[in-house]
């Protein structure tokens, strides 16, 4: 019985036939559910940072400097949940099925999407959120419109003097 | 020039096949499974001569994963002293790239690039180091990956910055 073993296992291979995908001269198998890297369309993205928040590994950050509000895509630690593909209002964020993603130069693993920031429509020096953004909160509340375009100092003054002016407490002379 | 660089030409690696010693630093182990994916028959990365050593002093090329915790970092050290020149690591998942979820954690140092600082320090020299992001990373990423190293494939991403034109 022993001695007809290696002939048995001669006889399932040869029903199992080759196992072995051809990957690299073949495509993978990629079901509808497989997850990849995600990419920030810039064209939608209005850099309001709901992304950044709902991250769980830091993948994305966002940096703010004067004039620029810069969203980075870091690869490298994105663990492809896709939790940043459901939050963001305006669906700018698509998940791909790309995985190829190896490299030699960490610096490749990075992708950034900079927004300008608008002038203050009040003291016109203050900068204070991306145009697009103010575009989009306009639209969405179209009362908003008065203080949208102003920088958070202008915002509180003119709310305070809004409020002074109601209770007859600030007297503005007409133009 | 460092000794041994002429090996680390693709024309001279490839004529040698590439033996790997895989090295978890406290990965979730979810990478380690897709290591364990590739070595067998149905990825078969013994059909390009890769082939999984049990001590480093065998191996040419380090598989790691994992955030290199506190508690393995005096280990990864000894490790990859102990591999020959030229050292090739490949850093496989999130976790080995850019310290994963846990990448601010007290626990971790947090990814390969604090782990180059600390070899820095310690004299160990890494030859050449590939990155293979994902979490886990896919098997096929893995092999793809190995490819880069030996200079087969061009990477493919590309560092991009985009202004957005307001509308
Ligand atoms: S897929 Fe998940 S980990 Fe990756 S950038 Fe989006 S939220 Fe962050
Ligand atoms: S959530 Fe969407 S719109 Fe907001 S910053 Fe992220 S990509 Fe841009
Ligand atoms: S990269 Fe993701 S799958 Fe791999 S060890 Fe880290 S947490 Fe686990």
């Amino acid at each position: 019985m022993n001695k007809m073993k290696p002939l048995k296992l001669l006889d399932i291979a040869r029903k199992t036939g080759v196992v072995t995908i051809r990957y690299p001269n073949k495509p993978p198998l990629i079901t509808s559910e497989f997850r990849g890297r995600i990419v920030i369309d810039a064209s939608k993205c209005i850099g309001c940072g709901a992304c950044v928040n709902i991250c769980p590994s830091n993948a994305l950050t966002i940096k703010e400097t004067y004039d620029k509000r810069i969203i980075n895509y870091f690869i490298g630690r994105c663990i492809y949940c896709g939790s940043c593909a459901d939050v963001c209002p305006v669906k700018a964020i698509t998940i791909t099925k790309d995985f190829e993603l190896a490299t030699d130069n960490i610096r490749d693993l990075n992708n950034r999407v900079v927004h300008y920031k608008a002038v203050c429509c009040r003291c016109g020096s203050e900068r204070h959120a991306p145009e697009n953004m103010i575009k989009f909160v306009i639209r969405r509340v179209p009362v908003a419109e008065t203080y949208a375009h102003m920088a958070t100092n202008c915002k509180k003054r003119k709310f305070v003097e809004g409020m002074l002016h109601g209770r007859g407490m600030l007297y503005v002379e007409a133009k | 020039m460092v000794e041994g660089c002429s090996m680390l030409k693709p024309s001279n690696m490839l004529k040698k096949s590439i033996w790997v010693f895989h090295l978890n630093t406290g990965g979730c182990n979810a990478c380690d499974i897709e290591i364990l994916d590739v070595l067998t028959p149905y990825f078969d990365v013994e059909r390009f001569g890769i082939k999984l050593v049990a001590s480093p002093r065998h191996a040419d090329l380090v598989l790691l994963t994992g955030p290199i915790t506190r508690k393995t970092l005096p280990k990864v050290i000894r490790t990859l002293r102990a591999v020959p020149r030229p050292r090739l690591i490949l850093a496989i998942g999130a976790c080995a790239v850019g310290g994963g979820i846990w990448h601010d954690s007290y626990g971790v140092i947090g990814g390969i690039e604090a782990l180059k600082k600390v070899l820095e320090e310690q004299g160990v020299v890494i030859d050449k180091l590939v990155y293979v992001p994902g979490c886990p990373a896919r098997p096929e990423a893995i092999i793809y990956g190995v490819a880069v190293l030996l200079g087969i494939a061009k990477p493919k991403v590309k560092e991009t910055e985009v202004e957005v034109i307001v509308k």
